[in-house]
């Protein structure tokens, strides 16, 4: 008898231990509760707020609460603050929600939306939005600011299901400093426009004894997202190109090995993991660490975007240092967009929840997009308190640091294609593990082209 | 037993009383999510779409094709057979040298073997990533062995190796709680006769000590078996998968289908298929190794 029931609580301990993983809805569930007790709290400081007072000045909608799902975890204290200013002004609570460290931004939103606790508003990927707009997005399409960044929008069946929330660009950062001092002469960055000149100044720097002067980060979503992502938003600069050129991959009307940017950009990869400063152990680059070889003048290049400034910034740079794009050049034709112009898109796009919240929930989450576009404080905070690029042509607020400088100027200049990233939401991690390969050695062109290929091949 | 009820209403309100509140909540949180996950992998669900389609076996058919399930199916399968047997070997003898044999600072060592496992997985991750891909390589740079000169974590085979060194070095000294727990109810009388009897050395060990411990083997075995079969925080922080996808196990591998590919439907038909593997695997282990039991 006590043999059996030994048994028994064995047999139920496997279960109770093994299904934890396989009921993934188990985690759903306090998930989500957690979510709505949020939203009870915020409900009742709401009312106790609207009771206490609200300004007739303020806006009509003084009172109402509005919640934020933010997935952009370095912004997350300054947007509360942001938040609160808003709040001041207009008399709408809004609360921002953070996604935590790890979380799948797209996960949050989607257990938020199947527990029926959808959040307001939802800053994510271009992607996401993609997936999400048709069924839970309001349509923005007659909304005024669209106007002012009418090119940065991103449309779905012609409808725009999203604000712009910010832009981020990517190129090739150089250091100034580091190439100058290295050279002993002036370093004009737009003297960068080709393939030829870019090896040009790399074979310079290491005469001048700059071994490896181009850091290049293993990281995959670096590689598969950013770095590959150039043959897509190369293909002529807009996200319909991009859209179009996997179509074509899709249904295998193009072969990734045939494709010109695809060589092309393997033949600007050669170059770069020619000059690697990680070169001996390329996959054990460390990216708290690339930054610091630029810094310290060891090195002169490192392909990444403008959110890489604060590392740089951990780094020791200055805001008052020189840093900035060339293009991730392309071939050898100077006048090409790739050679001439350096990515800029919007990154991150604000989605109105149009199914689970009242219709003076969604008019002040309206607001406050207005808000941010129009008001001095919104305009302010969004590039100085939030350290963002704004897609927004009216907001001339000039960011701090030198990387977002540098493409405000290139947008201004019309130096700039924009190509929102529309590749399926592996991608990056599939991609990324091939661009691994390929730069560890471990396959060379033609096995890589296969293996994206295959992967093009087996989206539906 | 009996004393619990003796009509079958008395019997009834007892289960209500004690029972009842720990099964609603087990049924609430496992067994309702779990039948409700097992009916989404009929369904073409990507996670968020109001509407789910059923499809039929649809999602098990691309289970079987999904050659990446399968790579990390068996690498999981090799990283759980050697976690299990090093963990159990080094849990083992820590506590044969440690309930006994070792007199001196028995407690500190005791201690020490144990603290590993009161850390987190996460941190415990990003703690030896740092050691592989930093302290080991800068020591190795400047005294030139070659072996440490490069990140562990950059070529697959080694990294694979990282997660179960990390492994044994966070489970070792859990399981050597358990065992010396089994030690120190090994029966002196036993043990004494014995000796008497002309035991000594390995043959004490062998057939006198190992079959009496066998309940302590049959918790720790099951124990890092179902550990090792779901790893995912030290997976994650430590190598995360990398270097290209090759140390990816399969629990990460389900989340990714999950959460990152969105094919819901087929991550939650592999974590049921997981499931099944791991219920039969730790089932037939807690059986066979109950047959194994003797009473002393």
């Amino acid at each position: 008898m006590k043999k059996n029931l030994n048994r028994m609580a064995a047999l139920l301990m496997t279960v109770a231990c093994v299904s934890s993983l396989a009921a993934c809805g188990s985690s759903t569930t306090t998930e989500t509760t957690k979510a709505a007790d949020t939203t009870a709290a915020a409900d009742t400081t709401a009312a106790g707020t609207e009771a206490a007072a609200a300004p007739a000045e303020k806006s009509e909608l003084a009172g109402q609460s509005i919640t934020l799902l933010n997935s952009k975890g370095e912004i997350q204290t300054a947007l509360e603050e942001l938040a609160a200013t808003f709040t001041d002004e207009t008399g709408i609570n809004l609360e921002v929600l953070a996604c935590g460290t790890g979380e799948v931004p797209y996960t949050k939103v989607t257990s938020m939306y199947s527990s029926g606790t959808a959040p307001t508003m939802s800053i994510l990927d271009t992607t996401d939005v993609i997936a999400l707009a048709g069924e839970y997005g309001l349509d923005l399409s007659s909304q005024d600011w669209i106007k002012y960044c009418d090119n940065m929008t991103t449309k779905i069946d012609g409808k725009v299901y999203s604000f712009p929330f910010c832009v981020e660009g990517r190129g090739i950062i150089y250091s100034k400093k580091s190439i100058e001092d290295a050279l002993g002469k002036t370093f004009d960055p737009a003297s960068i426009n080709s393939l030829d000149s870019f090896k040009a100044v790399c074979e310079e720097l290491r005469a001048a004894g700059m071994e490896n002067p181009v850091v290049l980060s293993k990281e995959d979503w670096s590689l598969g997202a950013h770095q590959l992502g150039y043959i897509y938003d190369t293909y002529d600069g807009t996200t319909a190109g991009a859209d179009k050129i996997m179509a074509a991959l899709k249904d295998g009307s193009q072969k990734v090995e045939d494709y010109d940017r695809f060589n092309q950009f393997m033949d600007t990869m050669d170059v770069i993991l020619d000059y690697n400063y990680n070169k001996e152990d390329p996959l054990g680059a460390i990216y708290d660490e690339d930054p610091m070889h630029l810094v310290e003048g060891e090195a002169a290049f490192w392909p990444n975007g403008n959110w890489a400034w604060p590392n740089l910034e951990t780094a020791g740079a200055e805001t008052s240092d020189d840093y900035g794009f060339i293009p991730f050049v392309l071939g050898n034709d100077s006048s090409d967009l790739a050679n001439t112009s350096m990515q800029a898109s919007p990154t991150k796009q604000l989605m109105v929840d149009a199914k689970q919240s009242t219709e003076e929930q969604q008019k002040a989450a309206l607001e406050f997009i207005n808000w941010l576009v129009n008001s001095e404080s919104g305009q302010k905070g969004l590039v100085e308190k939030l350290a963002l690029i704004p897609a927004c042509s009216n907001n001339t607020v000039a960011p701090k640091d030198p990387l977002s400088r540098d493409i405000v100027a290139k947008m201004t200049s019309g130096n700039t294609y924009s190509s929102s990233f529309v590749a399926p939401s592996d991608h990056w991690s599939v991609v990324g593990a091939v661009m691994q390969k390929y730069v560890a050695g471990q396959t060379d062109r033609a096995g890589a082209a296969s293996e994206i290929d295959a992967y093009w091949q087996a989206q539906k | 037993m009996n004393s619990l009820g003796r009509t079958t209403g008395d019997k009834i309100k007892s289960f209500l009383m004690f029972a009842l509140p720990g099964t609603f909540v087990f049924v609430c949180v496992v067994i309702i999510p779990f039948l409700y996950g097992f009916y989404l992998t009929f369904t073409d669900w990507n996670g968020v779409a109001a509407v789910k389609n059923l499809v039929g076996f649809d999602n098990y058919k691309a289970l079987a094709q999904d050659k990446d399930f399968w790579n990390s199916m068996g690498l999981t399968l090799k990283y759980v057979v050697l976690s299990v047997i090093l963990v159990n070997a080094f849990g083992f003898l820590f506590a044969y040298f440690l309930s006994g044999r070792i007199k001196k600072g028995q407690n500190v060592f005791r201690a020490g073997f144990f603290t590993p496992n009161l850390i987190g997985g996460v941190v415990l991750g990003f703690i030896w990533q740092f050691v592989f891909s930093q302290l080991l390589v800068k020591f190795g740079k400047s005294l030139g062995i070659a072996i440490f000169s490069k990140s562990w974590l950059s070529d697959p085979t080694k990294a694979f190796w990282a997660l179960v060194i990390v492994t044994v070095w966070q489970l070792s000294g859990y399981m050597m709680l358990i065992y010396i727990a089994g030690f120190t109810g090994l029966s002196e009388d036993v043990l004494e006769a014995a000796s008497i009897d002309g035991a000594y050395g390995w043959s004490k060990m062998r057939h006198i000590v190992l079959p009496l411990m066998v309940p302590s083997f049959v918790i720790c075995i099951f124990l890092t078996l179902s550990r090792a079969f779901m790893v995912y925080d030290i997976n994650l922080t430590l190598t995360g998968g990398e270097p290209y996808g090759s140390t990816r196990l399969v629990a990460m591998h389900v989340y990714e289908k999950a959460f990152t590919a969105r094919q819901y439907g087929i991550g939650q038909a592999e974590a049921v298929f997981l499931f099944f593997v791991v219920a039969i695997i730790s089932g037939l282990q807690v059986y066979i190794g109950k047959k194994q039991e003797v009473e002393a």
